[in-house]
This record gives structure tokens, C-alpha cells and sequence, in this order.
């Protein structure tokens, strides 16, 4: 028990130690070459995003691959897999957190800044979405001189609320965590302007008890707030597909089924960023194996929900007795999508039973390929239940296919760079690891060790 | 900008001043580089500003960019600087009596096609005209119209229309053209010089009338007709049987065992409407009255004919003469024993067809196609005669065409004999459409003065030396005969947009009548027709009603003078091809018409872009695929075309459409598909042996509407045959919920509660609900590519399925347009609350609140939404409809907002406005929806449901009447009336007998 725990950070690293490492990363050193090629190709993928929204709004959604089954595509697809991906984020500093679980403490802020980023992601999709997203304050239920209110029987609006509110929490939740941290980095600055500018954001923190006092019960609050939330967020956009009339979207399994989903995919991401940071910054010993396994003991509870799910939803469809659900699922194992679905069975139902073995989880590259299977998994279970759900459903003479165009594949790929460009400048201008949490865990860790001689 | 022009080009002074001598009266020019009418001018004019959209497919260099930007500013500098002259105008505050603004006006007037008359009624807004819909007086239209008479109004505002006078391609005058014509006239008249005519299948008295005065003016006068859809082979068979060419008139409400023989008798010919509403009206098994008939089809190409046939037997186009001769010889008929054993088709079938037709005697009728050989027509007329059904249900009147002295291949013939000197071609296109062993176009050149008049500067008028601008139908005085030789007249509804010439303003020119008023040129042909002195209030009364009274033709029954002749003799093995007009675009005609590009043919449901048609056995056995491309080689002419594999298709035919790859019919139809006139012999024969068929290797990408074709198993079309629905009429309704529950309240219609019903037993599929929906909702045309991506923007669509075996399958239509759901799931699920019920039942778009989320459409089960991807109705759209030809009382859509049939919402609050303003309760039938009014079959029914008594309620009411996925709980308000169809029992016992072989 001893000998586990002690692997979450190197024996007898003392907290000035561990700030002075970590507060290096963002005052010190020219960051390392590795961190400027990443950032020069995720920031020539990022203009790929700008250049197809760009694109999209001037001419309009026609240049996604959409037709008239299939009206929706990439931008919901995308939606629910980056608001997946923010789940875990949310999931580790908030319920991690009020679990006690230790190993959180030096992967909770990258998992914070992920969730936040993919959020920002995930609300700009239904932006691109909508045939008319210069009207999407409609959406909204502000004072207007017609009466006119959103249609609160629509699952869209309360979509529409659960991601602005997710939003929302997110950055407070962020914000609220980094405080200490930003005292930590104004204190150690030697400039003039970085100093003001941690000094600024750090909102005057003293580390004095009182605010420590106010900064925990804070922070408590928003995490026992953060439970619902995560549960909720998935939940809702899975009922804009549940709520539906239409076989392979109408199941009532689909908010937790979504939720673990999430969940999958979001792990999956921290230990890609985890992964990425031990690399870029020389963390090892700070994000260790032990944490690797961890985040691959989660993965695996998750994507077990997910396969549950799968066969769960098969069983309905056949269990109605309806044709059209049936058919739906023929289509799926045979149509033209099947590469898809098998691919989704692939990834998530095979290739994720790897995560059964601890030497796996505990292998660098191991873990990544996991991870990053999971991520492809995620994202084909998403576009076989949006495209191939009413291609072909009831009237088959309104049976279509759709081809996603390059316009489809540029802001997805775009996205992606977006997001790595965030996470970059995010790492370099942030302690990428909460110097206070581990601060709190190795204070831990010595009272434990005192206490049991 | 005239700078940046006449710099790099200079301007020909001296000519821009010929040809203002030219002119006469005011004609005004903006600039000298309009007047030169150069091209940069044209260029300059069509890229205006709206023309830098295009600027994001980069197609503008930069150098052509600057000068563009620097002729806009010059042109924006130059409005500025025009003095405004001071003149007074005068407020508009005494209208014309009647005319209120927004309100519509109707006229009646006529289209041709083929030079056959349909009546009609023109919609006009101020002057303009907007929709044209079936006069319901008309005896060739009877209320109906054709997707062609639809899409007239486009046609009518097409842009690509011919606007000039042009000498040898650039701009002409007319006071040059009458210069010439004079010095012609001069060789005429003295009869140095031979003038020849090439017209039309034209049935114009009045035209009829100038061509017989030229052939006075100058007695060596030829006139030839141009028919590129049929060969006389109708009058040539009559006249081997009758002794004289005799015009065939069908009395389909009398008949009670009618056999189809590939004559598509509802979907092509100038009575096909007359058809439709005759045959179709006896398929209603649950009337009381029902008096059902019995369609037989042997046909050569799927058609709706077939399609809507009791029995339909696919037979190649040759075989067709050999089984009327067997089944003549069965039935009796003299000088036919020896033809009993030559049966190409089961004997059998035969029998029980034969038995069937002798049954009903007087009642059955044999209609003969068009495209067949005179020996199919003499053979289906003796039998008609035989049966005793010629005086009753089939009639026999003189041609309603009048004889010309040859056609095509006869003047063809005459031009490479250099015995052609002036040649004028009024309303054809003989470049185009002349088969091509004919040299039409090597010989035109040879003639040193031809004229062509035109609609369009097409092949013809580019190789012709003048081309002349015609005018529009909607835009002409003229006068046609219905397809029974009711005359009818044409009155234009706007004055020629481009300033056109009718064709008696041409013929009367070349008789010495220069400028002559185009009425005056009409009238006067029918004071002296007409007898009588009243001839104004005469005159007045047939205009108001869009036709002469007692002008159809008078019909005899004509003597046997001979027994048919036997059937030519044919193989029964090896490729044929054949050639059908393409339902949308006639002869090619309309090939520059979106709608009708767009519009999805019956059972391809292929839109632009055509294909060959091919069985599937023959797909099956050259391993082709549909969308591949193959060579056919006839008579060392060979043509490239992808391929269709149409069920049903006879397994040696192929069918090529007439109609496509026009050259120069304008934006739309330029390079559309490919000319299947070059194969054609040169005799006009719409069938030939010994093609050959090649693969090629590429794949063309086709539009389709529809990909999938059998219904899947589920019940959404429903259909029996007579025994099973009298056995059990219900079955339509095999688990019908009399109060289904539902979570959210009922909703309350204390005024009206709009349905519809639409009979599967009379929909014909002819699509012309379609068109007559395009044209009313200002719907979008969106071009091949938005279309094979499934993006079309048609309101209703008629699906069409197949059951049965490939190479015999039984085929159905039903018309979809939007449920109006009770429960839509539509409504719910819109975050904006952008659709909604309305008080009257409908399910309305808020086209202003949409902000195009789709979901709407992921939740409609029926998948009748459509969606604006890009901005179709932009003026700078590739493919955008003119804004004169929009419906003013329907919203134009733009981007990113979803749209869907409405149940013609406009034209039920102007019925109610209307009653309403005259304080009485809106009558049942007043109201009627586009796609019910053009609806030839009168197979759907509109009204108020809170009217027990309305026609609606009442076909509800039928034990026929079923919802489709009633099991979604949706509570569609548009219902359908199940198909029963009326197949014969011996021919039934046959097909089960054969079945599990």
C-alpha cells in the first residue's frame, strides 16, 4: 500500500523543491524545442479550422457533407466528442477531489485546462451547425417585443443552457484553482510586467489562512456543484437525440450510456496529456506510472459502461419487435456505414480490453495507443448513431447516404489544432501542474509517514 | 469604363452609324459600346457588381479584377453625373376598373406542344404573368396541365431567350433583314428563285392560312414539316386501312378493357390529360357508382402507362406489330388467321387478353403508340373495328394537322440538290434534332438565304444566315387546335419581353407585310373564318374562354376499304434501340428549363443528366452497373452514355431519350446529357436492330432522387386487387386506433381543419404536381450537383416503387408531399418555435425565426423538409430563378432556413379573405392547392375536414382511406386512399401458375 502510493511523487521531495521545479517550467527556461514544433503544427492546424469557418459562414452549411436524411453531420458529431473529452476534466478535480484521491493532485490542472478548451470547442460546433448562426441569440429567452420565449420542449434549448452553464463552471472552477498558483508565480517572477501580470490575475492572494479558508469552502461548493453538472451536460446532449423520434436515436439508455462515454473518451485524453507533459517537461516523476495506471483503471470502468451499452441498445431494438429499429441495425452491421460500426466495435469493444492488463496501463507508449484508440472509438460510436440513424429510416424512398466533405474533415482536423494550440500556450503560461494540491498531497504523504512512525 | 473599352478595342464608328440607319422610331442605347453590342459590353453588363461573388472560386484574374473594379467606379461616377431631366409624373390614383394591386388576374389563353393546343388559364400580377393553370373549359385540358405548361412561366422569363436580330452571329436590324427579304421576294415572285418553309408539327389555322398565301405569292413554294417525335405513321395506317388518313380520338370514359399498345397513351400525346381523367376515373372501386375498367400495357419502355397498368407486359418496340397481328388473329379479325402461332408472348396471355377485349365489344379499345410503324396502327384500327368499338370508344375525325408537301428528309434531300434558294425555319431546330445521316447542318450552309425564328439563338439559329427573335406563347397572338380540332386562341399576357415575332408576323413579312400588329394578324384570319355578323362579340366571347366554340372536328366512322397488312417481319433476337421523348423536356425544346431539368422523371426519378435505359438481364449479362458509360454503334454511328438499369425494361430493348445534349440551348441545358437524335435513321423509325454495345471504362455520376426502390417490407403504400377489397374492404386499415391518446392536448379548430386525400388508385405519377408546386412556392432550382447530393427542394415528390420480379416488376406511385401532422414531431423539437400549428391544422414554417438547426427534419418521419444549404435564390445564383417569375404571394427563402409544403397557405387565406370580403362561408372546391388544381387524374382531394359534406371528408370517409406510419402517432392530415387495382383472373391464374417456377 506504502510502497503505491510513494510512487506518485519521488520520496523526500519537499514543497519548496516541488514549486521551484514546477513554477521553472512557466519563469525559467526558453521552453523546450519539442514545445515550439508542437505548437508551430498545431497553430498551422488551427488556421485550417479558421480558414473552414471562415469558409462555412461566407457560403453557408452546404459545404458540409449534409443532405436531407442526413441533417445533421460533423458539427453535432464533433459537439458530443469534445464535450465528452471535457468530462474527465471535470471528473478528476471535482470528484477525485471530494473522494480523497490522491494521484489526482498533478494531473488535475492539465485535466481543468483540457475541459475548458474542449468546452470552448464544443459550444463553437453548433455554431457552425445552424443554417443562420447570426439568429442564434433566438436560442436565447431574452425580453423581446413580440412575447417570443425558445420552446422549452425542445431538448436544443436545454442543450443550449447546458453547455453555457458547463461553460461557465468550468472557467470559475479553473480560475478558482489556479489562484494560489498565480501568488506562487508572482512572487518567484523577476520582471517587472510578468509580475504584474500574475499579480493582476492572482486577485491579491496572500496565502494567508483566511484565504485558504474562503479558497476551500469555495472550492468544495464548486465541486459538489461539479457532480450533477458532469452527469447532466453528456445527459442532455444525449437527449437531443434520445428525445427524437427516430430508430437508433430514440433509446432511453442514452444519457448514462453518453455519460460513460464521455467519461472514456475523457480519460483517455488526460493520459495523452499526461503522457505528452512527462515528455515535454521532464515530469516523470511527478506523473508517474503509478498515475498512468490509474487513468487506464478508469478508462476501463468507463468503456465496460459503454460496452454494456452497446449490447444493451442491440437488445432493444431487437426486443421491440419494431422493423425499423431492426433495420436500423442491419444497416449499421452491413449498410454502407458498417466500416464505421465495426470500427466503433473495434476500438472500444476489442482493443480496449488491453486495458485489462496493468502492464499495459503502466506502458508509456502502451497507454497512448490505448488512448488513442479510445479517442477514434469514441468518435465512430458518435458518427455511427448521428449519420447512420436516419439515412435510413422510415420512408425508404428518403433513403440516403452522405460523403463528408474536405470542409467536414479541415475544421474537425482544425479543431484539434485549436485545441493543442490552447494547451501549449496554456502549459507554458500556467504551472501545467497544481503546485498547491501537491503541495497539500506530499503534506499528506509526511504527516501519513509520521503517523505511522 | 467606355474609356478602358475603346481604348483596348476601339470602336467602329462607321459601323455603330449603319446601324443606327437601320433603325426606326426611338430606340435608346446607354453607350456606343451598347450599341456596338461588342462583346466586352455584354461581359461588362453581366459582371456587374453582383458578378464579384463568384470572386471565391477565384475565376477572375486580378488583372481582370482591377479593370472590372475600375469600369464599376467609372459606371458609379458616370450615373452620377446624369442630369435628371424635370418631368412630372402623375400618382397613381385612378386604377383601371377591377385592377387592384396584389390581387391576381386570369386570362385565357393556349400553349402548343407539337403544335396541339392545351387551354389554359394565365395567372398575372399587374401585367405579369406568374402561374399558369389547366382551363377547366378546355376540352384538351379539362382543368389540367402537363409539368411543360408548368414550367412555361420560366421559359417565358428566361434570361438565355434570343434578343436580337443577328446577321451571321452579330447584331442585326430588321431594317436590314426587310431590305434583304425585299431584294428575295423580288426572285420569288418572278419565280427565279425557290423559297421553302420548314415548320412545326403546326395546327395554326391563321398560320395555315399565310403559308397557303405565300404558296399564291410565289407558286414555287414548298412547305415542309419538322415533327422530331413522330412520323406520320399514325395517318399512314389509318390510310392503309380507310382508304384516307383518319385522327384517331379515344373515348377512354367509354371504354371499358383498354390495351395500351406502347402508346403511353397518359403520358405523352396531345390527349394525354383527356386520358388520364377518363381512364383514371374509372379506378375507384369504393364509389358507389364505380364502373371499373381494366388497363392493358405493351409496352416497350416503362412508362406511367404501364405503370399504372393492370397488366403490363414489356415487349421490345419490333415485337410489338407481331403480337397485335396474333391477337388480332384471335379475335377474328380478316386476313389475320395465319399471324394466330407468330406470338411473340405467351400464348396464353394472349388468350385471356383476347377474351377479355371480345367481352367488352363496343366497351374495349386498342390504342396504337405514335412511335410504332403505320402496320401497328392499321392493325390496332382493325381491331378497334372489329371489336365495334370505332363510333364508341374510339372516334375517327379528318387530321387536325394540316398535309404539308414533305418533311424533313424530303427538304433535307431538296438542300443537297441544291434546290433550295431562301429557306425560313419557324420554331425549329432541325441542327439539333435532324438525325444525323440527314447532313442538315452541311446542307443549311449550302442554302444562300435561311432564316430562323426562333425563341432561342439554338444550333439552328447560329447556322442559319439570319436568326429573328420569337416571341414567347405567353407573349403572342396565335391560335392552335386542340388535339379534337378545337381551335384555340392564344392572347399574350405580356408584350414580348425581348421583342420577339409571332410566327404570323414572320409568314406575313415574307408575304410583303412588313410590321405588321400580330393581333390584327389573327383577328383577321377569323372574321373571314367565322360566318356570322356578330363577329366582335364572337370574337370577345371565344377570348374570355380561351377557345372557339364548334370548331372541333366533325367525326365519321370510317369504312374498312382493306384488311391490315401483315406485320413486317423481325427478328426476335439482338439489340434494339429505341427512342422516346424525354418525359420533362419534349423534343428538347425545353432543355434551357430548370424546373425541368430538375424535374425527376417518372420511374427513373433521374434528373438532368439522362441515361440509356437498359434491362437488367442485359446489365446482368454485360456486367454493367448503373452510372457506367457504354458506346452504342448503330449504322457506323456511335454514341457515349452512362447507363440505367430500369426494371421492367424489355430485356433486349435500350431506350435513349430525345431531348438532351443541346449545344446551344443556353446556361441550363448546354452539354446536358447527350443527343440521341445523331443515332436515329434517317426514315424517322423510333426503333432500330443491329446496335452494338461497348463498355467503357468510366462511370458518370447521375442524379437521382430516388436511391432506394422497394418499399422494404413495411405497409407505406397500400394496394390490393378487386377480389381481395371486395372481400374485405377494410384492409387498408388492417389496426386502425379510432381515439388514439396522446401526452400533450388535443388542439381545438373552431373555423376550419384543413386535409388532404390523395388516391393511389388515380395518381399516374405524370410529376406534374411537381412542377405546378415548384411554380407556385417559388421553389429553387439547385442544380445536378446539390441533387446527387440529396439536396433537392421539391415540396412534394412522388415516390415510386417496385414490386415484384426484376424484369416484370408491378410499379406504384405515391405523391408525398407534407403530412400537416397532428401530432408533428416536427413542432416539438424546434428550439425556436419556427414551426408551428396553426388554428386551421397546418403545420407552418416561421421562415423569419428558422435558424436552420434541421432538427425539424432529423424528426420527421416522412422526410418531406427541405432545407436551403447555400443561397439558391440569390440573384447571382448560378442557376436562379428570374424574380419575375416568382409567385409575389409566397416568401422567397434565403440561406440556412428550412422549408416544406404549406398546403398553398396563400392560397387559403385569399379564399378566405375573399369570402370573408363577401360575407359567406368559403364553399367547398373554391380553394384548391397547386398540385390538386394541375392534377390531370384528380387523385387528391383539399378541403375543410370540419365539413362533413366537403369532398376531403368524404374520401376519408372511404374505408380506403389509411395514414401512413400510423403507428408513429403522428396523426398525418394527409391521408392516402389505398390502390386496387383490377387485374384480369385468367391472367392472374397464369402469373401463379408460373410463379414458383
Amino acid at each position: 500500500m506504502n510502497r503505491r502510493r510513494d510512487e506518485l511523487a519521488p520520496p523526500g521531495l519537499g514543497a519548496g523543491a516541488l514549486t521551484d521545479r514546477v513554477s521553472a517550467t512557466v519563469l525559467g527556461t526558453r521552453p523546450p524545442r519539442a514545445w515550439w514544433l508542437a505548437l508551430g503544427l498545431a497553430t498551422l492546424l488551427s488556421l485550417l479550422f479558421l480558414v473552414g469557418v471562415v469558409y462555412v459562414l461566407s457560403v453557408g452549411v452546404g459545404a458540409f457533407g449534409l443532405n436531407i436524411p442526413v441533417a445533421w453531420g460533423f458539427p453535432i458529431i464533433n459537439t458530443i466528442w469534445w464535450i465528452g473529452i471535457a468530462h474527465a476534466g471535470t471528473l478528476i478535480s471535482a470528484v477525485l477531489w471530494l473522494t480523497r484521491q490522491d494521484w489526482r493532485a498533478s494531473i488535475s490542472r492539465s485535466a481543468e485546462a483540457m475541459a475548458m478548451f474542449a468546452i470552448v470547442l464544443a459550444g463553437s460546433y453548433p455554431l457552425l451547425h445552424l443554417g443562420r448562426p447570426q439568429f442564434a441569440y433566438f436560442l436565447l429567452p431574452y425580453p423581446n417585443l413580440m412575447d417570443l420565449w425558445p420552446q422549452w420542449r425542445s431538448p436544443l434549448v436545454w442543450d443550449f443552457f447546458a453547455i453555457a452553464s458547463y461553460l461557465l463552471f468550468t472557467a470559475s472552477f479553473l480560475f478558482l484553482s489556479l489562484l494560489p498558483d498565480l501568488a506562487s508565480l508572482r512572487d518567484r517572477a523577476r520582471h517587472r510586467a510578468v509580475q504584474r501580470f500574475y499579480g493582476v490575475l492572482a486577485l491579491g492572494w496572500r496565502n494567508s489562512a483566511r484565504h485558504w479558508h474562503r479558497y476551500q469552502q469555495a472550492h468544495r461548493v464548486l465541486a459538489v456543484i461539479a457532480v450533477p453538472i458532469v452527469v447532466s451536460v453528456t445527459g442532455t446532449i444525449s437527449l437531443d437525440l434520445a428525445v427524437s423520434i427516430v430508430p437508433g436515436f430514440h433509446f432511453t439508455i442514452f444519457p448514462p450510456y453518453f455519460v460513460a462515454g464521455a467519461l472514456y473518451s475523457g480519460f483517455a485524453t488526460v493520459a495523452i496529456i499526461a503522457i505528452v507533459l512527462r515528455a515535454l517537461f521532464g515530469f516523470r516523476d511527478l506523473i508517474t506510472r503509478a498515475h498512468l495506471n490509474r487513468l487506464g483503471i478508469m478508462m476501463l470502468c468507463f468503456v465496460l459502461v459503454v460496452d454494456y451499452a452497446y449490447l444493451q441498445e442491440v437488445f432493444t431494438a431487437f426486443y421491440t419487435g419494431e422493423d425499423f429499429y431492426r433495420s436500423v441495425y442491419y444497416d449499421r452491421w452491413t449498410g454502407p456505414y458498417a466500416p464505421f460500426y465495426w470500427g466503433m466495435i473495434l476500438c472500444n469493444v476489442v482493443l480496449a480490453q488491453g486495458l485489462w492488463f496493468r502492464r499495459l496501463r503502466e506502458s508509456v507508449p502502451g497507454l497512448l495507443c490505448l488512448a488513442v484508440i479510445a479517442e477514434i472509438g469514441m468518435w465512430l460510436e458518435r458518427f455511427q448513431i448521428v449519420i447512420t440513424s436516419t439515412h435510413k429510416d422510415y420512408m425508404p424512398s428518403a433513403w440516403d447516404t452522405v460523403t463528408p466533405s474536405a470542409w467536414d474533415w479541415l475544421t474537425y482536423a482544425g479543431s484539434i489544432g485549436v485545441f493543442v494550440v490552447l494547451l501549449l500556450l496554456f502549459i507554458k503560461l500556467m504551472p501545467a501542474i497544481s503546485m498547491h494540491d501537491m503541495r497539500e498531497m506530499l503534506h499528506r504523504r509526511k504527516q501519513r509517514e509520521a503517523d505511522h512512525g | 469604363m467606355s474609356s478602358i473599352i475603346a481604348r483596348e478595342h476601339g470602336t467602329d464608328m462607321a459601323a455603330l452609324r449603319r446601324k443606327l440607319a437601320g433603325r426606326s422610331g426611338r430606340h435608346y442605347w446607354r453607350s456606343l459600346e451598347e450599341l456596338a453590342d461588342s462583346d466586352d459590353f455584354q461581359r461588362l453588363l453581366e459582371e456587374e457588381f453582383p458578378r464579384l461573388a463568384p470572386l471565391w472560386e477565384g475565376r477572375v484574374s486580378r488583372r481582370g479584377l482591377l479593370g472590372l473594379m475600375a469600369a464599376s467606379l467609372a459606371l458609379g461616377g458616370l450615373t452620377g453625373c446624369k442630369p435628371q431631366p424635370e418631368e412630372r409624373i402623375a400618382p397613381y390614383t385612378r386604377r383601371p376598373e377591377d385592377l387592384l394591386p396584389g390581387r391576381a388576374r386570369w386570362y385565357a389563353s393556349t400553349l402548343p406542344l407539337d403544335g396541339y393546343a392545351r387551354g389554359v388559364l394565365v395567372k398575372t400580377f399587374q401585367g405579369r404573368p406568374v402561374k399558369v393553370e389547366g382551363n377547366p373549359e378546355h376540352p384538351a385540358s379539362l382543368g389540367a396541365t402537363d409539368s411543360i405548361a408548368q414550367a412555361e412561366i420560366l421559359g417565358l422569363y428566361d434570361p438565355d431567350r434570343s434578343q436580337t436580330i443577328r446577321y451571321q452571329g452579330t447584331a442585326g436590324s430588321d431594317a436590314a433583314f426587310l431590305e434583304q427579304l425585299q431584294a428575295q421576294r423580288r426572285h420569288w415572285a418572278a419565280g427565279e428563285r425557290r423559297l421553302c418553309l420548314l415548320t412545326g408539327p403546326l395546327t395554326s389555322p391563321s398560320q395555315h392560312a399565310l403559308i397557303e398565301r405565300l404558296k399564291r405569292l410565289y407558286p414555287s413554294t414548298r412547305w415542309y414539316r419538322h415533327e422530331p417525335l413522330a412520323n406520320g405513321a399514325a395517318h399512314q395506317g389509318t390510310r392503309q386501312l380507310f382508304g384516307e388518313p383518319r385522327e384517331a380520338r379515344y373515348r377512354l370514359d367509354r371504354a371499358r378493357v383498354i390495351l395500351d399498345l406502347d402508346a403511353d397513351m397518359l403520358g405523352s400525346g396531345p390527349a394525354k390529360l383527356v386520358h388520364a381523367r377518363h381512364a383514371m376515373g374509372r379506378r375507384r372501386p369504393d364509389r358507389e357508382d364505380a364502373l371499373l375498367n381494366r388497363l392493358y400495357s405493351v409496352e416497350s419502355t416503362p412508362s406511367i402507362t404501364g405503370a399504372s397498368s393492370d397488366h403490363r407486359l414489356p415487349l421490345a418496340a419490333a415485337e410489338v406489330p407481331a403480337l397485335a397481328a396474333a391477337l388480332a388473329a384471335r379475335l377474328g379479325v380478316p386476313g389475320m388467321a395465319d399471324q394466330a402461332e407468330n406470338s411473340p408472348v405467351d400464348p396464353a396471355w394472349l388468350d385471356a387478353l383476347a377474351d377479355d377485349l371480345r367481352r367488352a365489344g363496343a366497351e374495349a379499345v386498342v390504342i396504337p403508340g405514335d412511335t410504332q410503324p403505320a402496320a401497328l396502327h392499321a392493325l390496332a384500327h382493325a381491331i378497334n373495328h372489329h371489336l365495334g368499338a370505332a363510333g364508341t370508344s374510339v372516334e375517327y375525325s379528318a387530321p387536325v394537322a394540316p398535309a404539308a408537301d414533305g418533311d424533313l428528309a424530303d427538304l433535307s434531300r431538296a438542300m443537297g440538290e441544291d434546290r433550295v434558294d431562301a429557306l425560313l425555319m419557324l420554331n425549329v431546330n432541325p441542327v439539333y434534332n435532324a438525325p444525323a445521316g440527314l447532313a442538315f447542318e452541311e446542307r443549311l450552309a449550302r442554302v444562300p438565304f435561311s432564316v430562323h425564328c426562333g425563341q432561342y439563338r439554338d444550333e439552328t439559329g447560329r447556322a442559319a444566315l439570319w436568326h429573328l427573335p420569337a416571341a414567347h406563347p405567353l407573349e403572342s397572338w396565335d391560335d392552335a387546335r386542340a388535339f379534337d380540332g378545337t381551335v384555340s386562341l392564344m392572347q399574350p399576357t405580356i408584350v414580348p419581353l425581348f421583342g420577339g415575332y409571332t410566327a404570323q408576323q414572320v409568314l406575313a413579312a415574307f408575304a410583303g407585310r412588313y410590321r405588321a400588329d400580330p393581333r390584327e394578324l389573327v383577328r383577321e384570319h377569323w372574321r373571314q373564318a367565322l360566318p356570322g355578323a356578330d363577329f366582335e362579340r364572337h370574337w370577345h366571347s371565344a377570348l374570355q374562354r380561351g377557345w372557339i366554340d364548334g370548331t372541333a372536328l366533325p367525326t365519321s366512322l370510317p369504312t374498312l376499304r382493306n384488311t391490315p397488312p401483315p406485320p413486317p417481319p423481325t427478328d426476335r433476337d439482338g439489340l434494339l434501340l429505341q427512342w422516346r421523348a424525354d418525359p420533362a423536356l419534349h423534343d428538347g425544346h425545353y432543355a434551357n428549363n430548370g424546373w425541368l431539368q430538375e424535374l425527376p422523371r417518372p420511374l427513373t426519378q433521374l434528373t438532368w443528366d439522362g441515361a440509356a435505359l437498359i434491362s437488367p438481364a442485359l446489365a446482368e449479362r454485360e456486367g454493367l452497373s448503373e452510372g457506367q458509360r457504354v458506346r452504342l454503334t448503330l449504322a457506323g454511328r456511335s454514341l457515349d452514355t452512362p447507363v440505367w438499369i430500369q426494371p421492367g425494361q424489355p430485356a433486349r430493348a435500350i431506350t435513349l431519350f430525345l431531348g438532351q445534349g443541346r449545344r446551344d440551348a443556353g446556361r441550363v441545358g448546354n452539354g446536358v446529357g447527350v443527343n440521341a437524335y445523331r443515332l436515329m435513321p434517317d426514315h424517322g423509325a423510333f426503333a432500330a436492330g443491329g446496335v452494338t454495345l461497348e463498355v467503357l471504362g468510366d462511370r458518370a455520376a447521375l442524379a437521382s432522387t430516388q436511391q432506394h426502390h422497394n418499399m422494404a417490407g413495411r405497409d407505406l403504400l397500400r394496394e390490393t386487387d378487386l377480389a381481395h377489397f371486395q372481400e374485405e374492404p377494410g384492409f387498408a386499415q388492417p389496426d386502425r386506433v379510432e381515439e388514439p391518446i396522446s401526452l400533450y392536448p388535443e388542439w381545438d379548430y373552431p373555423d376550419h381543419a384543413w386535409g388532404m386525400s390523395i388516391d393511389l388508385n388515380s395518381c399516374i405519377g405524370c410529376n406534374a404536381c411537381i412542377t405546378a408546386c415548384q411554380a407556385e412556392n417559388n421553389i429553387p432550382i439547385v442544380g445536378p450537383e446539390e441533387v446527387r447530393r440529396g439536396r433537392e427542394m421539391h415540396w412534394i415528390r412522388v415516390d415510386r416503387y417496385y414490386a415484384g420480379p426484376l424484369d416484370d416488376p408491378s410499379m406504384h406511385f405515391q405523391p408525398v408531399p407534407c403530412m400537416h401532422c397532428e401530432k408533428a414531431p416536427c413542432e416539438y423539437v424546434c428550439p425556436v418555435e419556427a414551426t408551428q400549428h396553426s388554428s386551421e391544422g397546418l403545420n407552418e414554417m416561421i421562415y423569419n425565426r428558422c435558424v436552420g438547426t434541421r432538427y425539424c427534419s432529423q424528426n420527421c418521419p416522412y422526410k418531406v423538409r427541405r432545407f436551403n444549404w447555400y443561397h439558391y435564390t440569390e440573384a447571382t445564383a448560378e442557376l436562379a430563378t428570374p424574380a419575375a417569375a416568382h409567385n409575389p404571394d409566397v416568401t422567397v427563402r434565403s440561406r440556412g432556413v428550412m422549408e416544406k409544403c404549406t398546403y398553398c397557405v396563400q392560397r387559403i387565406n385569399q379564399a378566405e379573405t375573399d369570402a370573408r370580403n363577401e360575407d359567406r362561408p368559403l364553399e367547398d372546391g373554391e380553394l384548391r392547392t397547386a398540385c390538386q388544381q394541375v392534377c390531370p387524374s384528380e387523385a387528391i382531394e383539399f378541403g375543410d375536414l370540419n365539413d362533413r359534406h366537403s369532398a376531403v371528408s368524404r374520401a376519408k370517409a372511404s374505408p380506403l382511406n389509411y395514414a401512413m406510419l400510423e403507428e408513429l402517432n403522428t396523426r398525418p392530415r394527409t391521408t392516402y386512399l389505398a390502390g386496387v387495382r383490377n387485374p384480369n383472373p385468367a391472367i392472374q391464374a397464369l402469373e401463379t401458375r408460373e410463379a414458383p417456377a
